[in-house]
């Protein structure tokens, strides 16, 4: 039998969850013996097996149209979707933009910041991507696993991959259950 | 009592019981945010929801009394889906991202609460609405981002502080909490007690000064007493590495039931004096730094030799006080040994107690009180906690009539407000008592034979209408369960007579019977009773003494002392902080603060509490006890003086415990 396929990216995040899953050290190795880890940022690969993977994972929340198309592959590649870490759950520290709207929030950074420059613009290249308001992995495509955590324990994160990659259903509760 | 089962325990509990509180005694756990032992039950978040047999619906517990053979169950799927839907709707609201939260991991019952019902996510994503931040108060912050609308501060606005300063404004999800008309909190009519921000389960109300600085897990938890005040309130003194956190009031607080006021919760960590490190003495006009050694010897070189002039703080443990009189008053027989509050607030009551032993009450009284009079104490200044027990009842109907030649606070919550012109109080008391005489509303008769001429006189005096003195007489006189409440304005008076003429009228309209006594002066500081149990209650006026030594530990130190001193020859001071007293010193002896010392108090009725250390002093600040014990040696004096035996040398004007 084959090793189950992983696979993983990130959008409107910090990195700071994939930072937490390399955070569990020599379990890794234990990892690897489990699962297959495919295209993840840290590694060489960048796309999900347009063939699939078995679970797919998202960190950070949906906050333009290519963090979009990003979670519309990874649902559509991966047998599992795991949301991991509060950004890809709730929204987290960037939906905090949601309250004063993206305009408000793009003026303020590059217009009305103390550390910009005179006459300073929002990039207006046809080229970047169209922000939108920021969301949760949910609230755009169907979610298997929640992992909340900013970011989730190491623990947290080799209990949910060793679980699924053994064919079983992580339960978070109790001492694994943590949202920041 | 009633039989109620639940999850299949059968327990008994008394009728009237709620079923959350009937889980509770069983053990059982039903998980609440509106909810609070110390508030009335509200109902308003829904999560303490259980099944009940032969009811469809499930039913909030808080809110529901216990019924003969109910049958209870607490933790089905059904119910953990719904108290799910209950956290889902919450979130819903408004800004509860956790991660820069400072209650965020163990001190929000918010999050908590959805962990115990194992939520991964919220169902419903926020509906991104902003509310305003209220940061216009000393103490706290009011972000009603956080808010979930409990309503606890509420109800501790009103219930326990009786203060009545917040409500909530608006309707729905748009509700709000606001203070008054919705007025900045640092403008409204707070009194600064804290309550709010102790009761709130999330981040929406945030004490300044410990807010981001520890988890409560990371806290040690110091119970003690607070040494503000006569009222002592027992506190929790939160510590992180050696330093105060937080103060928070004893939930198991016997006079206090976890309510504090301003200066108990706040002040210590406020605290902006400078403290002193070590002993100072004045070397060519001016305070040098030098050893313990050195100072101790100066000072026991000039007390063997000359008269000495002794004050000590009623901050300090009876401990400490009765070491302090035993050295003074006892081994080296000064004629000046006293209290720096020199019996403004007790003398006259001692004096009393000397023929009517114990004729005081208890301060709970003021809690089931239907008509309270206040007579020169402004408890919304000193003893704010005692006005909170019945200031929270006045909304449901308790009378208070407030006697103060000054405009207070008070007045605007006083029923009945009278102002007799300063020192008329006596004549105001004995037409009290002749009107109510007259009227033959007495409980127990005073005889009294000269009704007219007193009404008279008290109208000439103090300038109060015989109606307005007649609608007070009338209300105290009706009342079923009265209370007198008597002050600073009535003791520094240092007048017997006021007191007996007080006793009288309590006696006169039932306050004080064979059973109750509902009569009670607020003394002073933390050690008022002790002191003045210890005679430690003469005015401070200097005469000639050569040394005056000042035992000050951490109080505040008024004008006046400063004044006094200014004339004194040679000047010691035991003191924790610099001030304009220790300037004037001739020798300072730095102290631990009522944290780092351990000590006994005795509150305004009478109860007996040990004050804890919660902190290591610094390193060349001594026990205030400590100081005085070495200098008693190092003058070959033993100082046997046991505080048990002090405080009974002088008959007490309340019961002690």
């Amino acid at each position: 039998m084959t090793k189950p396929k992983i696979a993983s990216d990130w959008m409107c995040g910090c990195a700071g969850c994939h930072m937490s899953l390399l955070d569990m050290d020599e379990r890794i190795l234990q990892l690897v013996e489990l699962a297959d880890l495919r295209a993840t940022p840290i590694t060489d690969l960048k796309e999900p097996d347009a063939g699939g993977v078995d679970v797919g994972v998202l960190e950070g929340g949906i906050n333009n149209t290519a963090s979009e198309e990003v979670a519309h592959r990874m649902r559509d590649r991966s047998k599992i979707l795991v949301a991991l870490g509060d950004c890809a759950v709730f929204g987290g520290v960037p939906a905090l933009r949601n309250f004063c709207g993206v305009e408000a929030a793009l003026r303020r950074a590059y217009v009305e910041a103390e550390s910009n420059e005179e006459g300073s613009q929002i990039p207006n290249d046809p080229e970047l991507a169209a922000m939108t308001q920021t969301r949760a992995v949910h609230e755009v495509v169907p979610v298997d696993y929640n992992v909340p955590g900013c970011p989730p324990d190491p623990d947290v994160i080799f209990y949910v991959l060793s679980e699924l990659a053994q064919g079983r259903k992580p339960e978070l509760k109790d001492g694994l259950l943590h949202w920041h | 009592m009633v039989q109620i089962t639940i999850n299949k325990q059968q327990i008994e509990v008394p009728e009237g019981t709620t079923v959350l509180r009937a889980a509770e005694m069983a053990g059982i756990h039903i998980p609440r945010l509106c909810d609070h032992k110390e508030l009335t039950p509200y109902g308003g978040c829904r999560l303490c929801i259980v099944e009940v047999q032969g009811i469809r619906a499930p039913m909030a517990s808080c809110t529901l009394p216990v019924s003969n053979g109910m049958v209870v169950e607490t933790e089905t799927e059904a119910l953990k889906k719904s108290r799910q839907f209950v956290l889902s709707m919450l979130f819903s609201e408004r800004n509860h991202f956790c991660p820069f939260c400072q209650v965020s991991g163990g001190d929000c019952e918010l999050q908590n609460a959805a962990y115990r019902e194992e939520m991964t996510h919220w169902p419903i994503q926020p509906g991104w609405n902003d509310f305003p931040v209220d940061t216009s108060h000393p103490y706290f912050v009011l972000d009603n981002n956080r808010c979930i609308l409990c309503r606890r501060c509420v109800r501790a606005c009103a219930e326990m502080a009786g203060n009545f300063t917040l409500s909530v404004a608006e309707r729905g999800a748009k509700s709000m909490i606001v203070a008054d008309t919705d007025v900045p909190l640092g403008e409204s009519s707070c009194i600064k007690c804290g309550s709010c921000v102790q009761v709130c389960p999330t981040g929406a109300l945030i004490d300044r000064t410990s807010a981001y600085q520890s988890h409560d897990k990371n806290l040690q938890e110091i119970k003690s007493v607070c040494v503000s005040c006569s009222v002592g309130c027992s506190i929790k003194i939160m510590v992180r590495d050696n330093r105060i956190v937080r103060i928070e009031g004893d939930w198991d607080g016997v006079v206090n039931k976890g309510v504090m006021c301003e200066y108990g919760r706040y002040a210590t960590t406020n605290e902006n004096r400078i403290r002193l490190t070590t002993p100072l003495m004045k070397k060519n006009g001016k305070l040098e730094p030098v050893s313990w050694d050195e100072a101790l010897s100066a000072v026991q070189e000039k007390m063997t030799k000359e008269s000495v002039a002794a004050l000590a703080s009623t901050r300090l443990s009876a401990e400490t006080l009765a070491a302090f009189k035993d050295l003074f008053e006892g081994k080296l027989h000064s004629k000046l040994v006293t209290s720096i509050e020199e019996g403004v607030p007790t003398a006259a009551v001692a004096k009393f107690a000397e023929t009517h032993e114990g004729f005081e009450g208890k301060l709970d009284a003021l809690k089931t009180a239907d008509t309270v009079l206040c007579v020169g104490a402004n408890v919304n200044r000193s003893h704010m906690v005692a006005g909170f027990l019945f200031k929270r009842n006045l909304n449901a109907g308790v009378n208070l009539i407030n006697i103060d030649p000054d405009e207070t606070s008070l007045d605007e919550v006083a029923r009945i407000s009278l102002k007799p012109k300063a020192g008329s109080d006596h004549a105001l008391i004995l037409a009290l008592q002749a009107i109510i005489a007259k009227e033959e509303l007495e409980r127990k008769s005073l005889n009294i034979k000269d009704a007219d001429a007193r009404i008279k006189k008290a109208v000439t005096e103090t300038g109060i209408s015989e109606a307005d003195i007649t609608k007070a007489a009338r209300m105290l006189a009706h009342a079923i369960s009265p209370m007198i409440v008597f002050g600073k304005g009535v003791t520094a008076q240092r007048d017997e007579k006021l007191i007996e003429a007080l006793y009288q009228l309590a006696v006169q309209v039932g306050a004080v019977d064979g059973e109750r006594s509902n009569l009670l002066s607020l003394k002073g500081e933390a050690n008022s009773q002790a002191a003045a149990l210890m005679g430690l209650d003469r005015p401070f006026n200097l005469n000639g003494e050569k040394v005056t030594y000042l035992a000050v530990g951490d109080d505040w130190v008024s004008k006046k002392l400063i004044e006094k001193i200014s004339k004194a020859q040679y000047v010691v001071v035991q003191a924790s902080y610099e001030s304009k007293l220790t300037e004037q010193a001739d020798v300072v002896l730095p102290v631990t603060i009522w944290a780092e010392q351990e000590g006994h108090y005795i509150n305004l009725d009478g109860r007996i509490h040990k004050a804890k250390p919660a902190l290591a002093a610094p390193e060349h600040a001594r026990d205030n006890l400590d100081v005085l014990t070495e200098l008693a040696k190092r003058m070959k004096l033993t100082l046997d003086a046991d505080w048990k035996k002090s405080i009974r040398e002088r008959k007490s004007s309340v019961a002690l415990d």
